[in-house]
């Protein structure tokens, strides 16, 4: 490679490649040529030196050295964006938004651990801050969620829960279920694009589902209030 | 009060205590309002000229390019509306890039839908804009490019010098979001081709509540914020004289302290890189590019283990550790798309499961000393996503 000497370089001593100066970076350079991408402006684009250059658009002579202020033009609103498109972050289409309950933290879900005697040995209890990951037959989501228990069936270990986000076990702490199968999601569903009819398999999206993947399920409860529908879906599945 | 070892520099940074001090007598006995003609009035007002002054100096502008305003955000709002406003909305076209903060994204939505066309440029695997992307997209006429110094999720710092040669050569105005940048690398607008750029005092070792964006003298810019007409009409108000006496102190010791500071979170940070890769080499990646990026910027990704950020983020909780990851579903940000790390070619479970530590004024060899003898057990919490090569390959205490 070419020699590199301290003109060379941008003579800025910014400390960002390690080195105090340009100077000692220079010196460095002979043995460890390698150093050279370290140099934030000698990789930036082609140049090395920053070059002046005015602003290109309505540069005005202006004696004060001021921005020149002028008055603002009344914008004229463009037509409302397209309607939804159903379509998933990767871009398959589903049928309804599935909503969580407003006076709850966050989507209401029945779940069963994987080794369902852990909701007793934990001793689990409504209220109780919890994290675990979905595991195979309840639709491969790869993310570990966090929650807050609102009904636990001691029996068979199943759990209703809120999936609240990290929060809330950063600040209260948190039991861990390990790995648990999701058998159930409840909700409310404001925004669909066709009727929706008990005992039928759709696809749908959780709206707070962070990848945005659509999921699938079974209808099994609908219960109409007004616009809004009450559902329960199961036979869980992302995709 | 928590006394845990703070690594999310990038979030925000502690108030270095030479800047509360210069506050202080701004929130007790100097009160005045800096338009006020009396002596009170006067003392508010010196004190704001010469916090413009340092402010100034930081960017090598001059103290009449300086507008205050009450976050980077409010600045970036500013130039990109005040620019499109002032040369008229309606089929004007705005040139940015995918991985800017929402303070310029939702900025241009807004834009949008009052008939400006926007172009979001897309970013290498290193989030970089590609220049000739830009020149493609400058073949339509052109009011405003705006493209981030450096982005606040992987650090990487954009070719500005280049992408503001290219604006210019196209006749558009070059905005840059600096406030990850200011004071952690050189800015020079006398010798770069920006004509507006935005930052935060709050980055910098200063208050919350109060930012500045550099308006090279001649650039058009209509106000959004109408009133008494200070911030020579570009941002009515009232001064907030406290926060802006402790930006232009926090500008001043940037100015001096810069490049020792870099030189150090340099070192700091690459040790940190090194240690991480080092100690999970099949899993540990670092995102954004190994040395175009900020002095104390790391991103990091754990392959497979990215779905269980959250667990990590409650061990480094535990040890506490602050550190910044993308959140698990939750009702206030279920629905956020983690653009940025998309946008630079990632899935989406990794876009989620990064972790970022930024390290500042007042992190120490200690305090990275201890994250990675953490960081190990941390990792070895979490249930990886694939059972073959992943999880018993740590190396450091058991």
């Amino acid at each position: 490679m070419s020699t590199i000497t301290v003109e060379s370089l941008p003579g800025l001593d910014c400390g960002a490649c390690g080195f105090r100066t340009c100077a000692t970076f220079a010196e460095a350079l002979p043995a460890r040529p390698e150093l050279l991408q370290r140099c934030i402006y000698l990789t930036e684009g082609a140049t090395a030196q920053p070059v002046v250059s005015a602003p290109a658009l309505a540069v005005l002579n202006d004696a004060q050295n001021a921005p020149v202020v002028c008055a603002a033009r009344s914008p004229q609103v463009r037509a409302p964006a397209a309607p939804d498109a159903w379509r998933d972050s990767l871009d398959r289409e589903f049928d309804f938004y599935l909503d969580h309950f407003p006076d709850e933290p966050g989507p209401r879900e029945i779940i069963l651990p994987h080794n369902p005697l852990i909701t007793r040995e934990l001793a689990v209890k409504p209220g109780d801050v919890l994290i675990g990951r979905p595991l195979g037959m309840s639709c491969g989501c790869p993310i570990t969620h966090c929650g807050v228990a609102t009904q636990v069936d001691e029996r068979t270990g199943v759990i209703v829960w809120c999936v609240t986000g990290p929060l809330r076990p950063r600040a209260e702490g948190f039991k861990d279920l390990g790995y648990y199968i999701a058998e159930g999601y409840e909700g409310l569903v404001r925004k669909k694009r066709c009727e929706l009819r008990i005992g039928m398999r759709y696809y749908f999206q959780p709206t707070m589902c962070m990848l945005q993947w659509r999921h699938s399920g079974l209808l099994n409860y609908l219960n109409r209030l007004g616009d809004t529908l009450q559902v329960r879906v199961e036979g869980l599945w992302i995709g | 009060m928590n006394r845990g070892i703070y690594l999310d520099n990038a979030a925000t940074t502690p108030l270095d205590p030479r800047v509360r001090e210069a506050m202080l007598p701004y929130l007790e006995e100097v009160y005045g309002n800096p338009s006020s003609l009396h002596w009170a009035g006067r003392q508010a007002r010196e004190a704001v000229s010469k916090a413009r002054a340092r402010v100034a100096d930081l960017l090598h502008a001059r103290p009449g390019e300086i507008v205050f305003t009450a976050s980077g955000t409010e600045s970036s709002n500013l130039a990109l509306i005040g620019v499109c406003e002032a040369a008229g909305v309606v089929g004007g076209h705005v040139i940015t890039s995918a991985i800017e903060h929402p303070a310029v994204l939702e900025t241009c939505r807004y834009l949008e839908n009052r008939g400006v066309a926007i172009t979001r440029l897309g970013v290498s695997r290193e989030g970089i804009v590609d220049a000739n992307e830009l020149r493609e997209a400058l073949q339509r006429p052109t009011q405003l490019v705006s493209v981030m110094t450096a982005n606040n999720v992987a650090g990487t710092l954009q070719p500005v010098g280049e992408l503001g040669r290219i604006a210019h050569e196209y006749g558009a105005l070059f905005h840059t979001d600096a406030v990850q940048a200011v004071g952690k690398i050189p800015i020079d607008v006398t010798a770069q081709p920006i004509d507006l750029l935005s930052f935060s005092a709050h980055k910098l070792y200063g208050p919350k509540g109060v930012g500045a964006l550099y308006v090279r003298t001649g650039v058009r810019l209509a106000p959004f914020v109408h009133g008494g007409g200070q911030e020579r009409g570009l941002r009515s108000a009232t001064e907030n004289v406290a926060g802006i006496v402790g930006l232009g102190r926090a500008s001043e010791i940037a100015s001096a302290e810069r490049a020792d500071e870099a030189v150090r979170l340099v070192r700091l940070r690459d040790r940190l890189i090194e240690s991480v890769l080092s100690l999970a080499p099949q899993q540990a990646y670092l995102i954004g590019h190994r040395h175009q990026r900020l002095p104390g910027h790391i991103c990091l990704g754990f392959s497979g283990l990215e779905g269980d950020a959250v667990k990590l983020l409650l061990a480094l909780d535990a040890a506490d550790i602050a550190v910044s990851t993308g959140s698990a579903c939750s009702a206030n940000h279920g629905a956020q798309p983690s653009y940025i790390l998309q946008a630079m070619g990632y899935d989406v479970v990794q876009a989620r499961g990064s972790l970022r530590v930024t390290l500042g004024r007042f992190n120490s060899e200690a305090d990275v000393d201890e994250f990675v003898k953490v960081l190990p057990d941390a990792l070895r919490l979490l249930s990886p996503l694939v059972t073959i090569g992943t999880g018993m390959a740590w190396k450091g205490r058991r």
